[in-house]
Order: structure tokens, then C-alpha cells, then sequence
């Protein structure tokens, strides 16, 4: 079966450490991403497990076979690994027709001219482009261009399909329609999908799993939504979601019942039940993770008065910055709801799950409940 | 519109300062570039003060169809005059062009695709030849492989080997065809690295990754996506190599080897101006026509823009057994190409009698001697002979004066023409910018000559001043400088000098503080091009030197044309020096390099 093994990948550029001791498992038909800021080397990885870069150490396996292992000085050549690569940029080659293009690679593996043709036009079809067999890449539209591209690639029927930022190049609207062209085709090919993006949105959207990375160290490796739920450091915690998660640094002690007193800078205090027990000292810090829909503005539960600093509604939602005791809060409120800036406005916590960081490791210690919160 | 509103609009039109720019431009450049070509043609049918005597019943300055009829149907005398000339230099030009184009490429792909070691290294010392004077090898392989039977003495290979060489293989077609080739190499390769260099190596990867072989990506992919590029690096060495005239005449002359440019010199120079402008009007025709086939390949659908600058992480062709073999290959190569003619030129100028290596025959004679009466009328060394100095005063005074003027023009020039892009003035002045870079130099020098021999309106004739050769310089290097003068404004986005336009910043203030700093590198490029190109310089002043004007590189001309070999050797070390230093130190300061960083920084 198709599966992806990454053990000990590490990826050198002279000084500067592209990847750091990567161990990663994908799974056969996973749709997995890599996301990640620019520079955090999440494309290496990609082009390392194609064959278009060679790891510094380490060794990939993919279904079963070793491709590359530093220690035995195993490199498989791309060309052998039989997996089709999308560039960001598609890399249409210019001189060939769209016909062309895309039977290139079926020329290569010597095919014969009718199996040819009709593969060709399978893909053609599948991907609504037969208007444009005789076209030149130049005379196409970027949309088109990148149907070209996942046609070609599609060709060969790689069971490995890797992805650098596909979707980067296209408009916002084009863009919406492509992501779930995406996860049909990851339905119907029945392939593996590794795919690069920056975008957190895309990432959450389209994969099974998410391998989030930081300066060339990985981070989380996850479904989307337990990586939402549940990340693994305030990195993450940060990275994913849009508005961005509220940090809150804040000191803990101990109370009598199990929970946890966290008093914030400027006065706020939140009584945090954990809902598993670990260890700390008193006067521990902390860093709070408040998702901005577990903010709750106006509700007949609210547990302490807050003031409304702005209000953005977008008819869908509303976008609210909250004051709270010194701090500015992000919120979402879903419908189609307004708040009179500089209004007071009670605010609850009464639905979420939050996670509570290390300060000082920003790793994640636990999740946990609010039930009391005391402002000045 | 009422005439109020025109004359708004045309304050309007006169105060932005691309616009007089652009219309001075237009006026002066059409003088300089358009007339010359009109009097140039009315010279091939007029009777010239020495053809009076030729055409029968004429005086001089009428009209007369003599010189074409001489020229293109007379038998014998047009075989001679003409057709064998033009034959040579169209099969010479080709095939030294097919050598560079190998050479160059080869080197290119070698240090843009292989784990090659000493990429760096071998980058800036492939681009010496071409930065050297074109003769330089010529000159060198004279000093190794002249045979006593036409040079006089032996050269170095003879001495050291006993073997003498043939005529073929001394002079003639042969050597210039490979001194020409690997002149113009470090040109393909510029032209070529910058091609692979450039090109997005995604488009190689996606073949690789679609089971495609080596070869077939390199025949299927990397090879049509170049050939546009590569047909335009054919057509540009190969106006080149057309237009060149030192070699031929270093090598060519002895053994009665003529190609236009030779036969052109000997006839403006001797009794047949008429002929000459022929030729001259000839090689402008060859030559705006290879330009004009290479806009329109360039041009083409199929011309595609591989650019995208993202081609870093290509994977390299690993050499493996081969890499440090060749490696050390291609350095003795280069040292043998690049290196040893500058030391042979060392040798042979401190050498009393030629063709004897022995350290006894050693000498300072020729560099700070007083000059003998047994050897070259008495010549002082070059570094006590007045003629030198003035050559060279002549020489640096000449070089930065082009410089500046073509520099500082061609800034304005990208600067009005890059502002109005797309308008008929702005492309009207765009092409008479580059219109000399069409013309072969001595054929620009002739129509000078034409032109400025009798005095125009009220410009004097300009014959023999020193002025003429400043203005002929400064027109003919203007395409390198107005090249990079546009690039330069294309980069930088209009809103750059809006920003400045709206605080009230006067124009001077715009182009001085704002402009010119950003785009130093590029702009101080524009200066320097025309400043090593005008150093090193021989056919474009040839024909309009006058005795109190010779620069360095006539002078060394006509001390190889009067055998004084020593002499000529320590003249062409004293300008490789003065060239490659130039050129070196302009790197340092800049930044900027002639092989445009193909090499990397490996």
C-alpha cells in the first residue's frame, strides 16, 4: 500500500537548517498538507520526497521501497519514483500544445498513439478543457492553465501526488472553485495528495491531516480540526484560525476544588477547571488560548461587563474587539448582529473548551473549562 | 479645441522635461544617424578627388554610376574587389560564429548545470578574452605560430619544436576563424549561461518527474525553449564576426586573405573611396537586416519568456569520475586561451631580435630604450616615446569624454523614452538610439568620414579633429548606455517618482536624489561599457584618425603594420592592462560583472 515515510530528514543549505529531523508517516490516500510560513521549509520537504532535492540525512521510504537513505546512499531519480508533481507556477511548457503537454509523459512510458489519444481525452474531459487540446499554454488563462497542469500530472496516474501551492497564482473566486475540484479529484483518483500551502484556510479545508512547520521543525502533525481543537503549542495555536486565537498571558495557583485561579496582567481573574489534573507550582505562568467564538458578547450568561472598542459586522458574522480589565479580546459573534462602540456589553465563556500553554516551553499542558471570571 | 486651449496644452507638453528630451533627441540623433546614410549613398555615385583619373572625361563631384559597375559587373576586377571579399567574409563570420556559439555554450552549460568544480573562477576568466581587444589573440597566435617564410622570424611553437607551420595554419582563414571563435565565445556564453541561467527549471523538473530520459528532456524541453534564444546569440555574434577587422587584418593581410572590412579599410584609405562606401552601404544593409530577423525571432509566438528567476534549486548533473578531470581541463584551457597570449605578449616585447628565446637576446630596448638607429628608425622605447603618450592621452581623454556623453545621454534617453513608452515619439528615438548598434563599426566610421570631410551647413568639416572622433564614439556606444538606461526606468515602477512628483520635488531634485541612486549599478554600467568598449577600439576610428590624433590602438595598428612587432606587443600589454584593469576595478565598486554573475558565487 501506498504510504510515505519520512525517518530522521534533515536538509542542510550550507549553514542555514532547511529541515530539522523530520520523522512523518503518510498515510495511503491521506490528503495531507504542509503549512506553514514562508522560509519554514515545507517545500523542501516536498521536493525532497519527489527526488528534486536531496536530503542532507535520513531516509524515505515510499510503499515500502527506500528511495533515499543517506546511510546506504540510496537516491532513486524522480523520473523512478512514480509520483506526479503540480507546480506553483505550473511549469506548462511553453513550446508544446495543451495536447502535448499532456500526452508527453505517456510518450515517455512508450504508449501506443491510440491509448494515448484516448487517456488524453479522458483527462480533457475530466477537467472540462477539450476546447483547448490545440492551444498554446500563453494563450490560456491562469484557471485553465492550472487545469492543464493537474491534467498532465494526473496522466501518468501517479498513486503520490504532490502539490507546492497550486492554488497560489489564481483569483479569490477561481481559487474556491479549484478546492473542491481538489477533493473530488482526491476522491475519484484514489491517490495519495501531499500538498504545500501558507494558507491556513486551505490547509483546514482540504486535508485529512495537517503538518504544521516552523523553521524547518515540525510542529504538529494532525487532523485539521484537532489541530484547531487542540494545538500543540501557542504557534499553532496562532497560526490556525481566523481572527487570530486570543494569547493571554496570565500567573496560576492553586484552589481548594482542583481548579486553577489565573490572574491576567491588568487585573482580570479567570477560575480555569482543567479536565485532566497536571502538575505546577503556585505562581506558575501560563498563556490562555481564548478562541474568538468562545467569547461571548451580549448573552443573558455573561459572567463579567466588558466594553465594545470596534465592531465589524459582515452580515454573516461580526467581528468584535472586546476591552476586558486592561485587555483587548478578539471575538466572533455569528449573525447578523451590531454593538454601539463604547457601549458596555456583558461577556461569557461558558460554552468553550480552552487550552492552557506552558509560558515558558509554549507547549500545551491542557484543555479545560472557565466557570467564574472576576474583572476591576 | 480654440486656441486657448491649445496653447495650455502645449505648456502642458513642453514642461515635462521627457518631452524636450525626447524631441531634442529625435532632431540630433536623425543628424548623426539618418543624413549620414543619404551622403553616404550619394558618395557611391560621385567622382572623388583621387578617381578622377580613373573616370574618364570626369571632374570631381559629378555623378557617376563608375563605382558600382566596377563593383558588382566587371568580371575579374569585381571578383577581386568584391565578390571574393564578400564570399570570405560570409563563411569566416559563419563559422567562427558556429565555434563560439560551441565553445560558449558548452562552457555555459557546464557551469550553469554540472557540479563543475571552480565555477566562480572559471566564470570571470572565460569572459577575459572578450574583454581583451579582439587582435589580442591574433597577436598571440602570431607569437606562437608564425612561420619565417611570410613573418620574418619564427614564432615561439616553431623555436620550441622545430616543426614549422604551414602557411594554412599561420595565417588565413584557419587561425582567424578560431581566434574569431574563441574571441566571441565569452559573448555566446554570456548570452547562452544567461538563458540556462534564467530559465525555470521547473519545466525540466516536471519532465524529469513524467519518467523523461536525460536526453529526451534535454532534445524535447530545454532545446526548443532555448532555440529562440539561441538563433538571436547566432545572429548577434554573427554581425559580429562580420563586422570585425582586426583579425582578418592581423591574419588576413599577409597572405592577401581579404574580407570586407579589409578590402574596405585598403580602398577608403588608398584610391577608391567609391568602392569603399559601396561596401560600407553593403555591411549596413547585411547588417540591419540580421538585427531586423532578429527582432522578428525574438519576437515570435514561439519566443517565449522563460524568466522567472526561480531555477536556484536546480538539480545538478553530477560529473561523478569525470568531475575533477575535467574541471582541471577546462582551467588549462582557459589559462592556455586567457592567459598565456598576455604573457607571450610580455615575451616577444622584450625580445631584441624575433624569433630568438634565448636569455641573452633579452632586452628593455623596446619599453625605456632611447631608440637605435639599427632598429625602427631610431623608435624610443614605449614608455620614453612621445607618440605613445600622446596615444594614450588620446586614448583615456577620447574614452571618457564617449563615455560620459554616451552615459549621461543614454540615461536621459531610457529615462523620456521608458516614461512615454508606447508612443511614436519614444519609439521613434528608441530605434534611432539603437540604430548604430546596427551598423559594423567601420562602416559607421565610413559614413563619418562621408559625412564630416567637407563642412555641413555650419558645421565645419570635422576631418581629423579630435571632436569628430569624440561624437562618432559617443553616437556608436550610445545603444550599450540607452540599453541600460531603459532597463534601469522598466525596473523601477512610475510610482517611485510620482511620490516625489507630489511633494513638490523639482525634476532636477527627482532624478538626482531619487532616481539615479536606486539605479546606480545599472546606470554606472551604461557608463562603463562605452568606456572599455572605446578603449580597445581600432576599426571605428581607423579611417578618421589624423597624426596629431592617433589613439593607442591605431598606433599599435601601424606598428604592426610596419613589422615592429616588439613595439606593437608592449602597446596591445599596455592596453589588455589598462582594459581588464579598468574593468576589474569597476567590479569591486559596483558589484556589477560583465559575466553577470553565470557562475554563481560557488
Amino acid at each position: 500500500m501506498p504510504e510515505i515515510v519520512l525517518k530522521h530528514i534533515t536538509k542542510r543549505f550550507g549553514k542555514f537548517v532547511a529541515v530539522d529531523d523530520l520523522n512523518m508517516v503518510i498515510d495511503d490516500r491521506a490528503f495531507v498538507t504542509l503549512l506553514g510560513p514562508s522560509g519554514c521549509g515545507k517545500t523542501t520537504t516536498l521536493r525532497m520526497i519527489a527526488g528534486l532535492e536531496t536530503p542532507t540525512e535520513g531516509e524515505i521510504t515510499i510503499n515500502g521501497k527506500v528511495v533515499y537513505s543517506s546511510v546506504e546512499g540510496i537516491d532513486v531519480p524522480s523520473s523512478k519514483r512514480d509520483v506526479g508533481f503540480l507546480f506553483q507556477n505550473y511549469a506548462l511548457w511553453p513550446h508544446m500544445t495543451v495536447y502535448k503537454n499532456i500526452s508527453f509523459g505517456l510518450e515517455n512510458l512508450k504508449w501506443s498513439k491510440t491509448d494515448i489519444d484516448e487517456k488524453v481525452k479522458e483527462l480533457l474531459r475530466m477537467l472540462k478543457i477539450e476546447e483547448f487540446a490545440g492551444r498554446y499554454p500563453a494563450e490560456l488563462s491562469g484557471g485553465q492553465q492550472q487545469r492543464v497542469a493537474i491534467a498532465r500530472t494526473l496522466a501518468t496516474g501517479p498513486k503520490v501526488l504532490f502539490m507546492d501551492e497550486p492554488l497560489s497564482n489564481l483569483d479569490a473566486k477561481l481559487r474556491m472553485e479549484m478546492r473542491t475540484e481538489l477533493k473530488r479529484l482526491h476522491r475519484e483518483t484514489d491517490s495519495t495528495f501531499v500538498y504545500v500551502t501558507h494558507d491556513q484556510l486551505e490547509a483546514m479545508t482540504l486535508s485529512t491531516k495537517v503538518c504544521l512547520m516552523k523553521n524547518g521543525l515540525l510542529q504538529q502533525y494532525d487532523p485539521p480540526l484537532e489541530v484547531y481543537r487542540r494545538p500543540a503549542n501557542t504557534f499553532v495555536a496562532d497560526f490556525v484560525g481566523s481572527p487570530n486565537i486570543n494569547l493571554v498571558p496570565c500567573a496560576g495557583s492553586h484552589t481548594d476544588d482542583g481548579c486553577v485561579d489565573l490572574r491576567c496582567e491588568g487585573g482580570l481573574s479567570l477560575r480555569f477547571k482543567p479536565s485532566s489534573a497536571f502538575d505546577f507550582s503556585d505562581g506558575a505562568n501560563f498563556i490562555l488560548g481564548l478562541r474568538p467564538e468562545h467569547i461571548e458578547i451580549g448573552r443573558a450568561d455573561a459572567m463579567v461587563e466588558g466594553q465594545i472598542l470596534s465592531s465589524l459586522p459582515s452580515g454573516m458574522e461580526t467581528i468584535v474587539i472586546a476591552g476586558l480589565s486592561g485587555l483587548h479580546l478578539n471575538s466572533v459573534m455569528f449573525g447578523d448582529l451590531d454593538f454601539p462602540v463604547g457601549s458596555k456589553i456583558g461577556i461569557g465563556f461558558g460554552s468553550g473548551i480552552f487550552n492552557l500553554f506552558d509560558a515558558a516551553t509554549t507547549g500545551n499542558l491542557c484543555q479545560g473549562k472557565i466557570l467564574a471570571v472576576s474583572g476591576v | 479645441m480654440n486656441a486657448k486651449t491649445r496653447i495650455n496644452n502645449l505648456k502642458s507638453y513642453v514642461k515635462k522635461p521627457y518631452n524636450i528630451i525626447l524631441l531634442v533627441l529625435l532632431v540630433v540623433l536623425a543628424y548623426l544617424t539618418l543624413l549620414p546614410l543619404v551622403t553616404i549613398f550619394m558618395d557611391t555615385f560621385t567622382v572623388h578627388a583621387s578617381e578622377v583619373r580613373m573616370v574618364k572625361g570626369s571632374v570631381k563631384g559629378d555623378l557617376t554610376l563608375y563605382h558600382w559597375k566596377k563593383m558588382f559587373a566587371s568580371g575579374v576586377t569585381s571578383q577581386k574587389t568584391f565578390y571574393e571579399p564578400f564570399a570570405n567574409t560570409m563563411l569566416v563570420a559563419f563559422l567562427s560564429c558556429l565555434l563560439a556559439i560551441i565553445i560558449g555554450g558548452f562552457f555555459a552549460w557546464v557551469v550553469t548545470r554540472t557540479n563543475i568544480k571552480y565555477k566562480g573562477f572559471i566564470s570571470t576568466v572565460f569572459v577575459f578574452p572578450y574583454i581583451m581587444p579582439s587582435w589580442t589573440l591574433a597577436m598571440a597566435w602570431l607569437n606562437f605560430f608564425r612561420n619565417s617564410r611570410i613573418g620574418g622570424a619564427p614564432g615561439i611553437f616553431t623555436v620550441l619544436t622545430g616543426i614549422p607551420t604551414p602557411d594554412w595554419f599561420a595565417y588565413g582563414m584557419f587561425p582567424i576563424i578560431m581566434v574569431q571563435g574563441m574571441h566571441y565565445a565569452p559573448f555566446a556564453y554570456i548570452l547562452i549561461g544567461g538563458i540556462l541561467r534564467n530559465m525555470d527549471a521547473n519545466l525540466e523538473e516536471a519532465a524529469q518527474l513524467l519518467h523523461a530520459s536525460r536526453f529526451r528532456i534535454m532534445t524535447k524541453i530545454t532545446l526548443p525553449i532555448v532555440r529562440p534564444a539561441l538563433l538571436s546569440t547566432f545572429l548577434l555574434v554573427f554581425s559580429s564576426t562580420m563586422s570585425a577587422f582586426a583579425v582578418p587584418a592581423f591574419l588576413g593581410t599577409p597572405v592577401r586573405f581579404n574580407v570586407l572590412t579589409t578590402q574596405m579599410y585598403r580602398t577608403l584609405n588608398g584610391m577608391n573611396p567609391g568602392y569603399g562606401y559601396i561596401m560600407a552601404l553593403v555591411m549596413i544593409i547585411i547588417g540591419v537586416s540580421i538585427l531586423m530577423l532578429n527582432q522578428w525571432v525574438t519576437g515570435r509566438r514561439k519566443a517565449y519568456t522563460t524568466i522567472t528567476g526561480k531555477s536556484s534549486n536546480i538539480s545538478l548533473v553530477n560529473l561523478r569520475r569525470m568531475r575533477n578531470p575535467l574541471s582541471v581541463l577546462l582551467i588549462i584551457i582557459l589559462l592556455l586561451v586567457a592567459i598565456l597570449p598576455l604573457v607571450s605578449f610580455a615575451v616577444e616585447s622584450f625580445i631584441l631580435a624575433p624569433g630568438d628565446y634565448s636569455l641573452s637576446n633579452f632586452t628593455t630596448e623596446f619599453w625605456i630604450g632611447e631608440g637605435r638607429p639599427d632598429i625602427a628608425n631610431s623608435e624610443p622605447g614605449i614608455l620614453r616615446n612621445k607618440s605613445i603618450y600622446l596615444g594614450l592621452w588620446n586614448s583615456l581623454r577620447l574614452s571618457v569624454l564617449v563615455s560620459l556623453i554616451a552615459g549621461t545621454v543614454g540615461i536621459l534617453a531610457g529615462y523620456s523614452i521608458a516614461k512615454r513608452r508606447g508612443s511614436h515619439l519614444a519609439t521613434a528615438v528608441n530605434n534611432l538610439t539603437f540604430f548604430p548598434y546596427l551598423m559594423p563599426s567601420m562602416a559607421f566610421g565610413a559614413i563619418y568620414l562621408s559625412m564630416f570631410a567637407v563642412r555641413r551647413g555650419f558645421i565645419p568639416a570635422l576631418y581629423g579633429s579630435f571632436a569628430l572622433l569624440v561624437i562618432v564614439g559617443a553616437v556608436k556606444y550610445l545603444p550599450f548606455a540607452s540599453r541600460s538606461g531603459i532597463n534601469a526606468m522598466l525596473q523601477l515602477s512610475g510610482e517611485i517618482e510620482e511620490a516625489g512628483t507630489i511633494l513638490g520635488i523639482s525634476w532636477w531634485k527627482r532624478m538626482i536624489r531619487i532616481i539615479i541612486p536606486i539605479q546606480k549599478t545599472t546606470f554606472i554600467s551604461g557608463y562603463l561599457l562605452p568606456f572599455i568598449s572605446c578603449m580597445r577600439e581600432l576599426s571605428l576610428f581607423i579611417l578618421l584618425v589624423s597624426p596629431s590624433t592617433r589613439i593607442l590602438t591605431t598606433l599599435l595598428f601601424q606598428y604592426n603594420e610596419k613589422g615592429w612587432n616588439q613595439y606593437a606587443n608592449a602597446i596591445n600589454l599596455l592596453i589588455v592592462v589598462i582594459v581588464v584593469g579598468f574593468n576589474l576595478l569597476v567590479n569591486k565598486v559596483t558589484g556589477a560583472s560583465i559575466d553577470k554573475g553565470i557562475g554563481g558565487n560557488a
